[in-house]
């Protein structure tokens, strides 16, 4: 087996990549204490912060979208579910028993199919539902003015929020599992850092 | 090796981010009070002086009023003050504890928290007295002892009259004459 | 009118005998002043001033020195003498004054048509007015109303100089049906404390604008004494400091109640009968003067609706549900304490002497006399919060009540979904009043007068409750028992400096200022879905220890080879 590596991650992309993550466990930290978790920075901070996180969050995605779609980068998260099944087996049995990793990554498919399916449904899910429970949230007192008041309730945007916040928790804790799982722990993550995975 | 060493050291880093956490609760106690502001000082003055040993009632400071005298709001604040020379005594009369006397007299204070109940606080005299060698450490034991007894209520008992201006103690100074400190 | 004065003073005097030394309380007016012995500042009542002069009409700017007035440069010999002289250039003035519910202690509820005012109203500190006028009327702005043959068309019944003089030594003793007095008496019976007949026509010659002291004589001692009914209104604000009153801070924007009460014909704006609640018009400040039916005493009728800078302007989207004072005004009575209980069914303990007795308590105020039962006093009291839409519904004398719960003498209505309403700031009086054990209504007690059947003579509720329901003209079933009773009031004056509001845990958080405000949803009270709480954290737990133990996995997979 050899070694080589392929550049697959471009500079913005890896900035997109860690400052959209800072900025999402920065969101959660202070999200949950505005629910009510616990307490760290106190309600009023909590709630100053995550505010402005949020915009910036915003801004960042106008420019990331931008990006994806004037560099085409965007057909890396159509989804497949070809191999989708080998990629289970490999999670569940390949990697205790050494089997090869089923999906090669390329500067064209830099996401395995799993990749693909999560990354598309953070994107087409949990941000969407973040996002639109967060912008009524921020925006409550003009739902009168948009005379959406008689339909929606507090209570029930903010439980929709806080599921999205359930989901992207968990996505972080299986996310930040799974970057230790590519050719060697520490492929993935260096990756993001250089732009340049080692792949077998 | 290596383990034991890392074991250790995370051991003591444990302890130390547990007493960090701990040290105020451990130097200060603070319990609620069955009664109002008022009636709260007011039996305690009655306990410190049934308490005998020597104490005297030495003050009372309400630093809330300083804050509304400056123009704004605090919630009430008494601070009792009391003192006995049986206790202030030996550790005055010691150079290497005499600056301990920043500890006098000893204070109960009395406040008011958000919940619109009265809450009780004081300083745990008998743990900080073990950090200064054993005679500090006896005196402030037993102040300890006599603290506790300033705060039982036996609420069967009318409510005293709060006890406003301390002779010879005004503004919270120490007594002249009269056994205050 | 001198032998009415006459009857007035010997009725004190007998009544003083058995009455003791205190003084008491009417209902609602409150006249108040000495009812507690112990409070020594009480006796100030109607009179608080000769402590506080006012303003001074010297630096007035008016056009018009009444001193110079010939009508008013003469001796008087009582008091409806001034007012005719008054009424010789104000020829409108006693008209408009006998609209007004100063004077007629008579208020229709638009909205709930109930019959309300002082004259109907039973609430729970003196309870009522009815058989005990001539000690409560002397917070009415009339002379001689001391029983239902008050005729209140008579121009020169009108008292003009207890809102106007400005000397501070125009007092109305209570027991004299709203005079003052016209010679010196010992006030309450047996003080030893002189109340000095009033110079008439110094009085008559210092009148001006109506001073905070002037509206204090009344609205400082409501419920009895100093401090005890509002909460928000007492004698500290005569000259209060910054930290107690933005608006009224002497030297600072040094308001008077008319500043904001803003009255127009002798109409006093601003009702607790029937309050705005809500002030939503959005063009924001009122424009002063100008003539439309809203109420100028609201706060946002100068602050608007969106008052805050636009660095906080979170705090102007929580205007539409919360009332200004409930973050403004973070506590109340922070000049001196305000009475919290009150409890008539432990009236009348006598010593084995048959003499009455009073109890004070720790902090020297009145906490039992028996002419009144038992009291609690409280300072800086952090207030209970309701969502309150301005409509209130009152337990009147022919309410039917259920003596099994407590009865609200007043409730506030409102809902977090009524669309009109906002969360407000409230001080609940709770106390025990006599109510017909029989009929299930409250009951008008005849307290104070020099009689057999008042209560403060003989301490008989027997006598006293058959005699204060024939004076009302109300049917009583002879048998009586004590009943709980709660009273709301809005807590709306004592401004707090804005660096002393709430801050947003106070109320965003478990157990904090709003806990008890239901039908809303905020953030950091811990009104989360439960479920979705547990449901997300266990899964979030479960997820960590399956990648944990996949990771475990891997290692001992590696290790082996």
């Amino acid at each position: 087996m050899s070694v080589e590596k392929i550049y697959v991650f471009k500079l913005f992309e890896r900035f997109w990549h860690w400052s959209q993550a800072s900025l999402i466990i920065f969101m959660l930290v202070t999200g949950f204490e505005v629910h009510g978790s616990y307490h760290l920075f106190g309600f009023a901070k909590a709630v100053g912060y995550h505010t402005i996180a949020a915009w910036t969050l915003i801004g960042l995605w106008i420019f990331a979208i931008f990006w994806h779609f004037t560099t085409g980068e965007w057909k890396q998260y159509i989804p497949t579910l070809e191999k989708v099944e080998a990629m289970i087996k490999y999670y569940a049995l390949g990697m205790f028993t050494h089997a090869p990793h089923p999906f090669r990554a390329t500067q064209l498919k830099k996401h395995n199919p799993l990749q693909r399916l999560a990354y598309l449904g953070v994107m087409l899910f949990i941000g969407p539902l973040l996002w639109f429970s967060g912008w009524f949230y921020l925006f409550y007192s003009e739902w009168n003015a948009w005379g959406v008041d008689k339909y929606v309730s507090l209570e029930w945007v903010a439980l929709f929020h806080t599921a999205g916040a359930f989901f992207m928790l968990i996505f972080l804790i299986a996310h930040l599992y799974l970057t230790t799982a590519g050719h060697t722990p520490t492929s993935h993550i260096k990756a993001m850092i250089t732009g340049w995975e080692e792949v077998e | 090796m290596l383990k034991l060493i890392g074991g250790f050291i995370a051991g003591l880093a444990f302890i130390g981010i547990m007493a960090y956490n701990f040290a105020s609760s451990l130097m200060f106690w603070e319990i609620p009070s069955p009664f109002g502001m008022e009636e709260t000082v007011a039996r305690i003055q009655q306990n410190i002086q049934n308490t005998g040993n020597g104490w005297t009632l030495a003050g009372l400071r309400n630093p809330a009023k300083a804050v509304e005298a400056d123009g704004g709001n605090a919630l009430p604040v008494m601070m009792v003050e009391a003192c006995s020379t049986r206790y202030s005594g030996p550790i005055l009369k010691d150079d290497t504890v005499r600056f301990l006397s920043i500890l006098m007299p000893c204070k109960i204070s009395v406040y008011k928290k958000q919940d619109g109940k009265t809450y009780i606080a004081g300083m745990n005299a008998g743990l900080m007295g073990k950090m200064f060698g054993p005679m500090v450490g006896e005196v402030m034991g037993h102040v300890a002892e006599d603290q506790a007894k300033f705060v039982i209520f036996d609420a069967s008992k009318p409510a005293p009259p709060m006890i406003k201006g301390v002779p010879g103690a005004a503004g919270g100074a120490a007594a002249g004459g009269g056994g205050g400190c | 009118m001198l032998s009415k004065i006459k009857i007035a003073l010997s009725t004190l005097v007998a009544g003083a005998t058995v009455a003791a030394l205190t003084a008491f309380a009417t209902p609602a007016p409150a006249p108040a002043p000495a009812q507690m012995p112990a409070n020594a500042a009480a006796p100030a009542q109607a009179a608080m001033p000769a402590a506080t002069p006012v303003p001074a009409i010297k630096a007035s700017n008016s056009t018009a020195d009444h001193s110079k007035f010939k009508e008013l440069q003469k001796t008087f010999k009582s008091a409806p003498e001034v007012t005719k002289a008054c009424l010789t250039c104000h020829t409108e003035a006693a008209k408009q004054i006998q609209k007004t519910k100063h004077w007629t202690f008579e208020f229709i509820n638009p909205e709930t048509k109930q019959k309300l005012g002082k004259k109907h109203v039973i609430n729970n500190f003196c309870t009522a007015v009815e058989s005990n006028q001539k000690f409560c009327n002397a917070c009415h702005i009339g002379y001689g109303w001391e029983n239902d043959k008050f005729d209140f068309t008579a121009e020169q019944n009108v008292d003009c100089v207890v809102c106007h003089e400005s000397t501070g030594t125009y007092r109305k003793v209570p027991g004299l049906s709203g005079h003052p007095t016209y010679k010196d008496m010992e006030f309450p019976p047996h003080s030893g404390k002189i109340v000095k007949a009033p110079d008439l026509s110094k009085v008559a010659q210092s009148v001006g604008k109506t001073s905070r002291a002037n509206c204090g004589s009344c609205h400082f001692y409501g419920g009895g004494g100093d401090a005890v009914k509002h909460g928000d209104i007492d004698s500290s604000l005569t000259n209060p400091p910054r930290y107690l009153d933005v608006h009224m801070e002497k030297k600072g924007l040094n308001f008077s109640c008319g500043t904001c009460h803003m009255t127009s014909a002798h109409q006093v704006p601003g009702s607790r009968y029937a309050p705005t609640a809500a002030d939503t018009k959005d063009a924001a400040p009122h424009m002063r003067g100008k003539a439309d039916n809203s109420n100028p005493s609201t706060c946002q009728s100068c602050h608007g609706t969106k008052p805050h800078p636009a660095k906080m302007a979170k705090l102007n989207e929580h205007t539409d549900k919360i009332a200004c004072q409930t973050c403004h005004i973070p506590e109340y009575a922070r000049g001196q304490a305000t009475k919290m209980t009150w409890d008539w069914s432990t009236a009348g303990k006598l010593t084995p002497e048959g003499k009455p007795i009073t109890k004070k308590d720790s902090a020297g105020r009145n906490a039992y006399d028996s002419k009144k039962g038992d009291f609690t006093w409280e300072d800086h009291v952090i207030p209970e919060y309701v969502w309150f839409n301005g409509k209130v519904n009152y337990t009147l004398r022919e309410t039917k009540l259920d003596p099994s719960k407590v009865v609200k003498i007043n409730s506030f209505e409102g809902s977090a979904s009524d669309g009109k309403s906002l969360i407000w700031p409230i001080k609940v009086f709770r106390g025990q009043q006599p109510y017909d054990s029989v009929s299930n209504t409250l009951l008008v007690p005849h307290t104070f007068g020099d009689d057999d059947t008042s209560f403060w003579s003989n301490f008989n509720w027997d006598k006293s409750l058959e005699a204060g329901m024939k004076a009302a003209n109300a049917p009583y079933s002879g048998k009586y028992g004590f009943v709980k009773t709660e009273m709301s009031w809005p807590i709306t004056h004592m401004v707090a400096p804005k660096a002393d509001a709430l801050t947003c845990a106070q109320c965003h958080s478990h157990n904090g200022r709003l806990k008890n405000v239901t039908g809303i949803y905020m953030p950091g009270r811990g009104d989360n879905n439960k479920w979705l709480d547990m449901g997300g954290w266990t899964i979030a737990l479960l997820t960590l220890i399956g990648v944990l133990l996949h990771g475990a996995g891997r290692i001992y997979a590696n290790r082996k080879g």
